[in-house]
């Protein structure tokens, strides 16, 4: 429908003005502002809680951040090109049930600033070239629409086309309900995505944020060469409460978490997000090839 | 707003389709194989961990060639039901699945799989296992058999379960089968908080494969005699025989290495 014409234009950072960070401040905060950690209630002033990556230093909670912080928080200063793939807003359904599915995605446009639940960037990490794929949970759930899929798509395309390693972060609820069958088919699309980046020899990392379920961990989000996680992130395919419904069955202490599946063996280790773009730079260094 | 009583006609329509598409009587994997092919030989297990019954496959003959046939099976009566896990896999059907895909691929056998299943089971041993991860995995078997697929939706595709057996050449589907993101009760529980609006669900979902057919996911629909295939399920099979064996003919005329191109640009393009 919309295949790119010619090559994926690139433009430098800030490609627009947000309205608001997406993430955990929803609304704007000034210097003097200070934010709970949502799980241990220890107050921080924002800007120390921002530099901390939204990590408490008193519990370690990781809150959930933003696209847009993801990958400021993960590339070089000054490295950043979003990219922009001008994809045609798609309704494959005509979903309506009570709110029309386009006004749902014209309200979460306006609400965190994005186009889709992904954001795609060429970047360096300690100088060197990735292709950065960041979910935003904030967007309708991080969910996998149509327009979302041919997003990652592209983004390994790029990373092919440029020689340029595959870091994705993903978080969501996983295949977006209102595309239907259409979204489904973004499982299959993704894995295409990663497939290409696999054949042309260039390494894939994925980060997986709190939550990711669904559609999502069913394909690219674990395809990756290697998998981190990040403390505490619940992780899976079907959700904790559907499994308990469904078979009433006590879930495990820890189920579905991070660590849980670390000890299961789905995982090649959990990092703690103030080390991620370190432990990501370690394993660029180590799985590019000599030129 | 609708609640779970009240449903509308078009609710009602949907879900009854739904209803047709779980209907007991139609033919499930095991009868298909075994009307629809010769010298089936089940190979059982995943060599890694376990046997799962939801996901049944081995070689057989069809139409004078050797095929690996997989297939999801939902059983017929409340034991075989039981025993076949009511058609949905754990993780281990999903490896057995590409035990079975890599082997066809050694012995140049095309892959035939046969969908039905409401979703991939959703309970503490499939996470424990990893079921995101098995069928991540499938889906990246299918896109990378260097032998040709059919796969063909017998009469539910639900999930992620579907799609792991799904990702072929030509994907066939029995007009009254369903194909969607995930059962109408799960996409309620999702969307409205309450699996009990599953007709309202239904209806927004457009779960017929007329949908999946629009979109290209599904290139042919095989009819079925009315009522359904329920009531003509030799008829249906015959009719998936011929399918099966006409796909094949054409498949075999293109070399591997463009079938392979055309699979990933097919799937680079799913979902529009």
């Amino acid at each position: 429908m919309d295949r790119p014409a010619g090559p994926v234009t690139a433009r430098r950072q800030p490609p627009r003005r947000r309205l608001q960070a997406p993430g955990p401040q929803l609304t704007p905060v000034t210097h003097s502002a200070t934010i709970a950690c949502p799980a241990c209630g220890r107050r921080f002033v924002a800007d120390r809680y921002a530099a901390e990556l939204y990590v408490c230093s008193g519990c370690g909670h990781h809150q959930r951040v933003g696209a847009a912080q993801r990958i400021a928080q993960l590339a070089d200063a000054d490295s950043v090109e979003t990219l922009q793939f001008d994809i045609a807003e798609r309704d494959p359904l005509q979903f309506d049930d009570g709110v029309p599915y386009t006004d749902r995605l014209a309200r979460a446009r306006e609400r965190t600033g994005l186009d889709e639940a992904f954001e795609v960037a060429r970047a360096t990490i300690e100088g060197m070239p990735v292709v950065l794929a960041c979910m935003d949970f904030a967007f309708l759930g991080g969910s996998l629409g149509s327009a979302a899929g041919e997003i990652f798509a592209r983004a390994c395309e790029d990373a092919v086309s440029e020689r340029r390693a595959l870091v994705a972060v993903c978080t969501s609820g996983g295949a977006r309900m209102q595309e239907g069958i259409a979204s489904l088919a973004q499982m299959a699309r993704c894995s295409v995505g990663v497939s290409m980046v696999s054949k042309a020899g260039l390494p894939y990392i994925s980060v997986l944020g709190d939550p990711c379920f669904g559609g999502v961990t069913a394909s690219f989000a674990v395809q990756a060469d290697v998998i981190l996680a990040e403390p505490g992130a619940r992780i899976g395919f079907a959700g904790g409460r559907v499994i308990e419904q469904a078979t009433h069955d006590k879930l495990p202490d820890g189920f579905q978490t991070s660590e849980f599946l670390l000890a299961h063996g789905m995982l090649d280790a959990v990092v703690d997000r103030r080390n991620l773009r370190d432990t990501i730079a370690t394993l660029l260094g180590l799985y590019s090839r000599p030129t | 707003m609708s609640t779970s009583t009240e449903t509308t006609d078009r609710e009602q329509a949907a879900f009854a389709a739904v209803e047709l598409a779980r209907h007991p009587a139609r033919p499930r994997a095991l009868e298909v194989i075994g009307v629809a092919f010769d010298d089936w030989t089940e190979l059982r297990g995943d060599r890694l961990f376990g046997e799962d019954r939801a996901v049944v496959g081995g070689p057989a003959r069809l139409g004078g060639r050797s095929v690996m046939v997989i297939g999801q099976e939902k059983g017929t009566d409340p034991m075989t039901r039981a025993l076949h896990n009511f058609g949905m896999p754990h993780p281990e059907g999903y490896r057995k699945a590409q035990r079975l895909m890599r082997q066809a691929e050694k012995f140049a056998m095309p892959v035939i799989c046969l969908v039905d299943t409401p979703a991939a089971y959703a309970g503490i041993g499939a996470e424990e296992r990893g079921q995101a991860w098995a069928i991540a995995e499938s889906l990246l078997c299918m896109l990378a058999v260097r032998t040709p697929t059919v796969s063909i939706v017998l009469s539910e595709g639900g999930s992620g379960g579907a799609l792991a057996l799904a990702v072929a050449d030509r994907v066939l589907a029995l007009e009254n089968a369903v194909y969607t993101v995930a059962p109408p009760e799960t996409c309620a529980a999702i969307l409205y908080r309450d699996a009990g609006q599953r007709a309202r669900a239904a209806a927004a979902l457009r779960p017929g494969v007329d949908t999946a057919y629009d979109i290209g996911l599904v290139d042919e629909l095989i009819p079925e005699p009315p009522p359904g295939a329920h009531a003509h399920a030799d008829v249906v099979i015959g009719a998936i025989r011929g399918a099966l064996i006409r796909h094949l003919n054409e498949l075999e005329q293109i070399p591997l290495d463009a079938l392979l191109e055309q699979r990933a640009e097919r799937y680079r393009r799913a979902g529009g």
